[in-house]
């Protein structure tokens, strides 16, 4: 018997309002009420105990239909799909007296009253859900009336099993390239791509040709994965022109090297590019742990899913770093297209498929961000998001998660671990299911309950929270694993192979992995990117008591193997050996595949532009400009004040700006913080993609020391997002960007301690005449920072503090508006794209250093995006203080003075009182400027060039994206 | 003297950590305590003075925040809780700890009705996640509260509006029940966004059993204990540097945990 519990919600209710506020932004006006919907097919779901436990009685009544509507919508889950809600009800199914393993599935109606027609409530629906993972109903009221109500839906997973076959022989012997490389683009009987190029297509066939059996589907998905670019990095690995070690050893690893050496007994590297994480030294008890990953491809498709998964997946990083680190702060950013336009494409040629609007996208990505943030109950201050039209089919989703660390852990260095032989192989966490099978490859076609929602997942971040508890707060602690990774790409046959290469072998007998529903394949299980889970290496002593810790958690954790160190890969299934493998092999036997590139400098002639007529009406334009303006809507419903831990938060000052910088005081009983920044400019790479990568790193860096982190204990990580990887002229770029984040890191001894790339974002699809069109992203480097300041007292907000505060710009500035804001407000992108001149730069951030350590300075603000233009009228809104400010001594026309992004530049505020210090703080810099003060007025004036008012100021920055 | 606080964990409760420092910073000795450790040992509240609900997510709040953690209380518990209450201890929920509070019934209206639910905090009227400074005036008696004029604490939550019928908001106020209401610039903020964050009945913030020992509070006075955490540090911070003056070490959040230590007779460590 199936049950279905009707919850309707008062008719006073946020989510009803809010929907009815989006209808009438549509021009249309309705009336809304919201029911949860709650369906079960077990027995004890028609009890009053279970119905009574999901309604409040207070606002909502159960099973009662509200007696006037003209529709009624329900939103459901498609088979498979993650649905977190119908899971806390089958919780509370279980404590009104159900079986644990019991299944409730959950639903949301709409009943809607107000002049629309059908059409309208297919839009509607349209924005409430994505039809890759859900699905929509639509009734009108006759209908409603007819059917007795809403259709009851079960969405179970039915799989069809194929055969008793444990494995499939994939016999590669004989076969010709083409029919390799046939294996390699449609996958094991069309099952999906492998996604291998041909050198390493040709070394499996020969490996096997050498083997006494030939290989099965679950060796030749290892060996996909494993060998995948995501997994090893082939890119950055492989030789590149005549750089023999590639562009990862031989740049970015190497400027590690070469700075901790330089850096010797100063060192604050720990663990650089071997975990999960890169972790550094924060003060004499604890390390700080920090990981950034990307989640593009999956956040198109399913962006509040794409996000989510992305955002928990990172806070894995961290729980698997060392013994384990606790996720103390989150990261977020993410590359846009505007979410006012709505470009029209398609991923197919029939024009059926259409990409999802930027729109839909922004707000997916920030409430995915926002959901697994939040319900982990870690900070998210820290972000940006950049917008670039050509982020429209493939947006960039970075996330990233700070951690903190034991320096020592029972005796043991907090960072080591190492799964021993003997050890049994142990998974906590969530169940495992087809999600994220193949997850690198989307199918465009409509899934249905044979293909449950492979390609996307959703994350649950309560299961993986009670799962974080249970290791970090407890298990860790208590010594019981001795190693523990999480489950990212891949998932068991990259957690599992990884680990083994420390103790030099597995098995696994993979019947045991708890399953979300029967009937998967034993591959299938094996590579599933399930997510909500970590894999332990836990001495057969320890591994009862571990799992019956969890169990009391709530969290379920298995013995699926043990691991060995007779150099096999080797897995059976209902004792059926279905994989066995030489680990050498599996780890190391791709080839190497040399790269080759060219470089070409992009850009325009510098425009012939004339200087504004009005500037203040240009500075009103540039900061409403969506690089510019203001994202508060997103920092006030991230949480970035939990666990009590916030000094400098994402809105500074009275006026509330929008910061690049945050500090967190991680540790409550230590005077010390976190620093965290990011720089990025990928419209650079239109011009040099040498030029982008040298200001992001610079950027990051000076955010960080501009709010008083100290340069001697501050470290960077690098995400590369390219495009079109494949390409000599873009791998010249890449190899280029490379080697100048190199020279900059260098110079500034600021080591690299953690990277990912993601090389093909490229959307491949059709416009709205069926043309074929291919959108590359502009190539990004996104470079974040973490960094120490050694006292909280001496942080420094961008908000000038008090009237008569002295205005200092330090640093040159120069003609480069190349790429900038400021040309493509006025649609050029030039050639002058600016250049970090990594001498002066650490000549200033040096001195700088000094007189924030002496807190001679009120307020800093690195310019970025904008310019000088932009940084003063920040200031002037973050303080709601007026400016008088005097250019005339910059040798340079009014507009590029205004509007230049030259690098290493810092706008400071400084007390009357502290003048004299801080100009002898800084006797030999010659770029040092005063230009002005902190006036007792509402505007900021620029004499002979315009005077703004601080409300208009405020209101051009704030309004944009006030609405979303 | 000493007292004893239980701070439950679990099921996504997050906020057990620094919950516990502000009770300990106080002279307060506190332990995080499971749920399932609780269900298991409940004598563990026999020995408690101070009973703390934190903030969090429990069960992601499904099915209504705070529902469903209330609901396993509610099962495994609810006897111990209410002798818990009755004897003369302190309880106080934020935040999530605050939904589950009501959720159980432990801020009624009437010293008759404990158990039952009669007011609701739910969905915000922006249908968002709320995550702003906010001013608050205290408007009752409470002992955690004592002393206490006004806080500039933070709020975070997405569910953090306060409804019920009329006739038990107008026995909350005429019981002053009602703990702590939004403000702006002094006024009550009148419903009016963003200084009442959620849209709450008559601005409620928190509220109180008869007693006034059993607190349900939705800001985070844990969040805004130390001068450092406010939204202003920067601000504050620059000013005593230029005054010369000394920086208070402590922010109005503390003054509630510190009045719990002063309700059992505990001497905070700074006062020591």
């Amino acid at each position: 018997m199936t049950t279905r519990i009707e919850v309707l919600a008062h008719i006073d209710d946020g989510r009803a309002k809010t929907l009815e506020k989006a209808i009438k932004a549509k021009g249309k006006s309705a009336a809304v009420r919201v029911a949860d919907i709650y369906t079960s097919e077990h027995a004890k779901a028609s009890s009053d105990a279970f119905t009574q436990s999901l309604a409040n009685p207070v606002t909502q009544e159960t099973n009662t239909t509200p007696n006037d509507f003209d529709w009624a919508l329900e939103i459901g889950f498609l088979p498979g799909v993650t649905d977190n809600i119908g899971h806390t009800a089958s919780e509370l199914l279980s404590l009104a007296g159900a079986d644990n393993d019991n299944d409730v599935f959950s639903s949301r109606l709409y009943y809607i009253k107000g002049n629309l027609d059908k059409s309208d409530i297919e839009d509607i629906a349209n924005t409430l859900s994505n039809s890759l993972i859900q699905r929509a109903t639509i009734k009108s009221a006759a209908e409603f009336k007819a059917d007795d109500g809403m259709d009851t839906i079960i969405p179970h997973v039915t799989l069809s099993t194929t055969g008793n076959t444990a494995a499939d022989i994939v016999d590669l012997n004989g076969l010709s390239d083409e029919q390799l490389m046939e294996i390699s683009q449609k996958g094991i009987q069309n099952r999906g791509p492998l996604g291998l190029p041909l050198v390493y297509m040709k070394a499996i066939q020969e490996y096997y040709a050498k083997q006494d059996k030939p290989a099965t589907d679950i060796e030749l998905e290892t060996i996909a994965q494993t060998w995948s670019e995501h997994c090893k990095h082939t890119i950055f690995a492989s030789p590149i022109d005549d750089v023999k070690d590639g562009l990862y050893k031989g740049f970015i690893k190497r400027a590690t090297k070469e700075i901790r050496a330089a850096k010797g007994e100063n060192d604050i590297c720990v663990s650089v590019f071997s975990d999960n994480a890169g972790g550094i030294i924060f003060d004499d008890n604890y390390l700080i742990t920090d990981k950034v990953e990307t989640h593009n491809s999956p956040s198109a498709l399913d962006p509040f899913g794409g996000a989510i998964t992305g955002i928990v997946g990172v806070n894995r990083d961290c729980i698997g770093f060392g013994q384990g680190a606790k996720p103390v702060i989150n990261r977020y950013g993410f590359c846009l297209a505007d979410p006012r336009t709505s470009p029209e494409y398609y991923r197919d040629k029939a024009l059926t498929n259409p990409i999802l609007s930027p729109e839909t996208i922004m707000k997916g990505v920030i409430d995915g961000v926002e959901s697994g943030g939040n319900q982990s109950g870690i900070p998210t201050p820290q972000g940006f998001v950049t917008f670039d039209d050509r982020f429209v089919g493939k947006p960039l989703v970075f996330v990233g998660t700070i951690g903190l660390i034991p320096r020592t852990i029972n005796g043991k260095p907090g960072h080591k671990k190492k799964a021993n032989a003997g050890d049994k192989i142990v998974v906590a966490g969530g169940r495992v299911g087809r999600d994220g099978i193949h997850g690198a490859t989307f199918s465009s076609v409509a899934l249905d309950e044979g293909s449950p929602a492979t390609a996307v997942q959703i994350g649950d971040p309560i299961t993986q929270k009670k799962m974080s508890d249970a290791i970090i707060k407890e298990i860790r602690d208590l010594g019981w694993y001795s190693a523990i990774t999480d489950n990212g790409a891949g998932g068991m046959s990259s957690s599992i192979g990884e680990m083994a290469e420390q103790s030099g072998g597995f098995h696994v007998e993979l019947e045991r992995v708890p399953l979300k529903y029967p009937g998967m394949a034993p591959w299938e299980i094996w590579i599933s990117e399930s997510q909500e889970r970590m894999t332990m290496a836990v001495p057969p002593e320890n591994t009862d008591k571990l799992i019956a810790l969890f169990a009391k958690r709530g969290v379920e954790a298995t013995i699926v193997g043990t691991y060995t160190d007779d150099e096999r890969a080797k897995i059976t299934y209902n004792g059926e050996t279905i994989m066995d493998m030489d680990m050498d092999f599996l780890h190391d036997g791709n080839p190497e595949t040399p790269l080759t590139t060219t470089f070409t400098r992009g850009g325009e002639p510098e425009p012939n532009i004339a200087e504004p007529s009005d500037h203040a009406q240009t500075l009103m334009e540039m900061m409403g400009r969506l690089n510019i303006c203001s994202k508060e809507f997103i920092s006030t419903q991230y949480d970035h004040n939990v666990q009590g831990t916030a000094v400098l938060g994402p809105l500074q000052g009275a006026g509330r700006v929008y910061a690049e910088t945050s500090i967190t005081k991680p540790v409550l009983t230590s005077e010390k913080g976190v620093v965290l920044s990011q720089g990025l400019f990928p419209r650079y790479s239109d011009i040099d993609t040498g030029a982008m990568a040298a200001a992001g790193v610079d950027l990051a860096v000076r955010n960080a020391i501009a709010a008083g982190a100290d340069l001697n204990q501050l470290a960077l990580l690098d995400n590369f997002c390219w495009c079109s990887s494949d390409e000599p002229e873009r791998l010249g770029q890449l190899k280029r960007a490379v080697e100048a984040i190199y020279e900059v890191a260098v110079k500034y001894e600021t080591p690299y301690v953690s990277g990912k790339d993601s090389m093909f974002n490229d959307f491949k699809g059709f416009n709205a005449d069926g043309s074929a069109v291919k959108i590359s992203a502009p190539p990004t480097l996104l470079a974040s920072s973490i960094g120490v300041i050694p006292n909280i007292d001496r942080a420094i907000s961008l908000a000038p503090k008090a009237v008569g505060d002295l205005v200092y710009l330090l640093g040159a500035t120069k003609d480069e508006c190349g790429a900038g804001e400021y040309y493509d407000h006025l649609g050029h992108t030039g050639n002058n794209v600016p250049e970090t001149d990594t001498h002066q730069a650490l000549r200033l951030y040096k001195l700088y250093g000094r007189a924030s350590r002496d807190k001679l300075i009120a307020s800093a603000y690195a310019l970025n995006h904008g310019g000088l233009g932009a940084a003063l009228a920040k200031k002037a809104i973050a303080g709601q203080l007026g400016m008088d400010i005097d250019l005339s001594n910059i040798d340079l026309r009014t507009d590029k003075t205004l509007y230049s992004e030259s690098t290493g530049r810092i706008l400071v505020t400084v007390a009357p009182q502290n003048k004299e210090k801080f100009e002898k703080n800084f006797k030999g810099f010659e770029d040092l400027h005063q230009i002005g003060h902190i006036a007792h007025t509402n505007k900021l004036s620029i004499r002979n060039v315009l005077d703004a008012d601080i409300k208009a100021l405020e209101k051009a920055y704030k309004s944009p994206l006030s609405e979303y | 003297m000493t007292a004893k606080a239980l701070i439950l964990a679990g099921y996504g409760l997050n906020c057990e950590e620094e919950t516990l420092h502000a009770l300990e910073y106080n002279g307060i000795d506190g332990k995080i305590i499971h749920i399932n450790d609780l269900i298991e040992t409940p004598k563990e509240l026999e020995s408690a003075q101070i009973l703390a609900i934190p903030g969090g997510f429990s069960y992601g709040d499904d099915t209504g925040a705070g529902n469903a953690y209330a609901q396993k209380l509610k099962l495994a518990l609810m006897d111990e809780l209410r002798s818990f209450v009755e004897r003369d201890t302190l309880t106080i929920g934020i935040c999530n700890g605050c939904q589950i509070l009501t959720n159980l019934g432990l801020t009624p209206p009437t010293g008759s009705d404990y158990g039952t639910r009669k007011t609701a905090v739910t969905y915000n009227e922006t249908a968002r996640y709320q995550c702003r400074w906010i001013d608050l005036k205290i408007t009752n008696k409470s002992p955690w509260l004592k002393g206490i004029e006004t806080m500039h604490i933070p709020v975070a939550h997405g569910e953090g509006r306060f409804m019920m019928d009329d006739d038990t908001l107008k026995i909350l106020q005429d019981n002053n029940q009602i703990a702590a209401i939004y403000t702006k610039d002094g006024a009550p903020a009148n419903g009016e966004f963003p200084y009442n964050p959620n849209g709450s009945a008559a601005d409620i913030a928190a509220i109180t059993d008869p007693s006034g020992k059993v607190l349900a509070i939705m800001p985070h006075p844990e969040r805004g204990m130390f001068t450092w955490q406010r939204d202003d540090y920067m601000e504050i911070k620059d000013r005593a540097q230029r005054t010369g003056s000394t920086l208070a070490e402590t922010a109005d959040g503390m003054a509630l945990f510190a009045n719990a230590a002063a309700y059992f007779g505990v001497k905070s460590k700074q006062a020591a």
